[in-house]
């Protein structure tokens, strides 16, 4: 289970201060599909790396299966990350001199690979369909099996937690519903927790969490905006940010603490 | 991971080019100056293992072309304990020869100035206390590689010379071929006629014309009662060090060089030297560096968000200083090696054109040197590159680098 805890992150932006999140609370129960959506410069792709122990927030506590990641060591960060989080983004982010293989065991590579590993990034490549392309460099594969590679890659490790930042951004409509397929098979094989942040709407189905954030808050279904709390346990809202502006049902997973 | 390293350099294979020559010249600047060090060492070493004896001469001269000694002073020697055989000698730089002084021999020289470092010595010999030596050089060399006689007791008095193999090249006759055995040699203006040729292999003792020391004191005006150095044998070989702090005790004003103590002066001269020579090459090698981290840098730069990317995966600070730091390391190692190769192919042919006996040298150890300090430095040169690569927070690298 994901728990975040009135989370405040604040960046310097050339010569001034920008406030990304400005009091996040919301819970994601295990094995959910979880979206983050809202505009442009809402935070969520910063509170999205928050989850993964890219960055530590300013205030605030990030709770995943019990660790704390703002209270982790650098060392214990590295080790969730290469354990129990994996990572998909927009520009796919593949390593170019690598292939397809040694993209999804790039984990591993600091402490060499071993036969199983490479066995199962195999078999990953030939779940999403990329079984002849195993020696392909990513300047070789089109935009869809990139983003298939980097699927690959997040869930080699078996991770407690896949995190995906705008993972159909650069792909056209077709391909990037070929990749929410995969997204949701391997949720569903592996049981693993899936937040994407997204603008798109169309992917979200009516039995995924949503969670909403403007301005550095999480949003009403209603369009008004939660403050911040300062209280993990604070009352609870009821709905949330609907995938499609209708309200949320009670055991969605997401709850979205009441602003102070 | 190393051949991940590997990989990320051939990446950019113009960059990663003009790095490796930015790194290599200094290189090959090093290996050049120390193969000519090396190659002084050789020449040295290889003309001090000729001889066994201990040379004395006037306190503070260079060499025995500068000096000056009583004749007396060889009858004291002779009855110093542990003394086995004295040899006076007279030396001196051969005025002209064939009609050619030092200066003109030096511009008429088709080896250029060069040669008027390896001009013609006359060394006039006691023949007598000479046939007593069991170490003497020049008979040595040639009964082994040499043609004709040496001088013997019927020389004493006589125009009579011993020459080497490279002085009957470099004099050759009216015809342009080498002088041989019978042939005359004009020196000073006086006939001399070659008895023998003698080839020692060592181009600083190959330039010696030996005659009787009557005969060298009347060419170089030497006076009667003087000499220039004494050649001193030991009986017991073991025994050259000591004999010369005894006859340099006995002897005031005198030095005594026994060819351990020259072997240990001229080594540590070229300690010396080559300490300088290290300082002069060490700002050729900082701009190296330099340049090493420059290329680091763009090179990290621009892989921002790659290192965000291998950080989201679990990969630690240590663990992307240490690629940073082997790509730079590899780079040190190519340009060691192309810096090595260039060195070996610059020196074979510099080698072709070189006098005066200097063979420069590119020996293992100095390769080896060469690509170690070449490691070095690109793994100094990777260090700040790499630590700043691996400070980035992931998120951070990722954003700035997508932007």
């Amino acid at each position: 289970m994901i728990e975040v805890v009135n989370v405040w992150k604040s960046y310097r932006s050339g010569t001034r201060w920008v406030e990304a999140l400005r009091g996040i609370n919301c819970r994601i129960e295990r094995g959910r599909f979880a979206f983050i959506v809202g505009p442009s410069g809402s935070g969520k792709s910063t509170l999205l790396y928050l989850l993964g122990a890219l960055d530590r927030p300013s205030n605030g506590e990030i709770l995943v299966n019990g660790q704390n990641l703002v209270t982790m060591s650098e060392a214990m960060q590295n080790l969730y990350r290469r354990e129990q989080v994996g990572f998909i983004f927009q520009s796919f982010n593949l390593i170019s001199n690598l292939s397809a293989l040694e993209n999804v065991l790039v984990p591993s590579l600091p402490r060499g690979i071993t036969a199983d590993q490479r066995e199962r990034a195999v078999e990953l490549l030939k779940q999403v369909g990329l079984e002849d392309r195993l020696d392909h460099h990513p300047y070789q594969l089109s935009g869809g099996e990139q983003q298939r590679v980097a699927i690959a890659r997040a869930v080699v490790k078996q991770p407690l937690l896949v995190l995906a930042d705008e993972p159909t951004g650069e792909l056209d409509s077709k391909t990037g519903d070929e990749i929410y397929k995969i997204l949701r098979s391997m949720q569903a094989t592996f049981q693993t927790t899936l937040v994407v942040v997204t603008h798109d709407r169309r992917f979200i189905t009516p039995d995924d969490l949503v969670l909403e954030i403007q301005d550095g808050q999480v949003a009403h279904p209603n369009g008004a905006i939660s403050a911040g709390s300062s209280s993990a346990h604070g009352p609870k809202a009821e709905g949330s940010a609907g995938f499609n502006g209708e309200g949320d049902s009670p055991g969605r997973g997401v709850s979205l603490k009441a602003g102070e | 991971m190393g051949v991940f390293a590997w990989r990320n350099l051939l990446t950019r294979p113009l960059r990663t080019v003009l790095a490796l020559i930015g790194l290599s010249v200094p290189i090959l600047g090093v290996m050049g100056l120390f193969s000519v060090s090396n190659g002084l060492r050789d020449l040295v070493g290889e003309t001090l293992s000729q001889i066994e004896g201990v040379m004395v001469i006037r306190e503070n001269v260079p060499s025995p072309v500068f000096s000056t000694l009583p004749v007396s002073l060889a009858d004291d020697l002779r009855r110093l304990p542990g003394v086995r055989a004295v040899a006076p000698e007279v030396w001196g730089i051969a005025p002209n020869i064939e009609g050619r002084g030092m200066l003109v021999r030096g511009l008429m020289s088709k080896k250029g100035m060069g040669s008027v470092f390896d001009q013609p010595v006359i060394s006039g010999q006691d023949i007598a206390a000479h046939m007593n030596l069991n170490s003497a050089v020049f008979p040595r060399a040639l009964k082994e590689k040499g043609e004709g006689r040496f001088l013997t007791l019927e020389d004493i008095g006589k125009p009579n010379i011993v020459i080497s193999r490279k002085i009957a090249r470099d004099f050759p006759d009216r015809q342009g071929n080498p002088r041989k055995l019978g042939d005359g040699l004009r020196i000073a203006d006086k006939n001399y006629t070659i008895v023998g040729i003698y080839e020692t292999g060592s181009l600083l003792l190959d330039v010696v014309i030996v005659m009787d020391i009557e005969t060298a004191r009347s060419v170089l005006n030497f006076a009667k009662d003087s000499i220039s150095s004494i050649y001193v044998e030991a009986k017991n070989p073991g025994e050259y060090d000591a004999l010369s702090a005894t006859i340099e005790k006995a002897n005031p004003g005198v030095d005594a060089r026994s060819m351990n103590e020259v072997k240990a002066n001229f080594g540590s001269l070229m300690g010396q030297v080559d300490k300088l020579l290290m300082m002069t090459v060490s700002l050729a090698l900082i701009v190296g560096i330099v340049g090493i981290i420059n290329t680091m840098l763009m090179s990290t730069t621009e892989r921002f968000v790659e290192f965000g990317v291998l950080r989201t995966n679990g990969w630690s600070e240590a663990n992307i200083l240490t690629l940073v730091t082997l790509e730079s390391a590899f780079l040190g190692l190519l340009a060691g090696i192309v810096g090595c190769v260039l060195a070996l192919i610059g020196t074979s042919v510099a080698n072709q054109f070189i006098s005066g006996g200097v063979h420069l040298g590119v020996n293992p150890s100095l390769l080896g040197m060469g690509i170690s300090l070449s490691v070095v430095m690109g793994t100094l040169g990777g260090l700040y590159p790499a630590w700043r690569a691996a400070r980035l927070v992931p998120m951070e690298a990722i954003r700035i680098g997508s932007h």
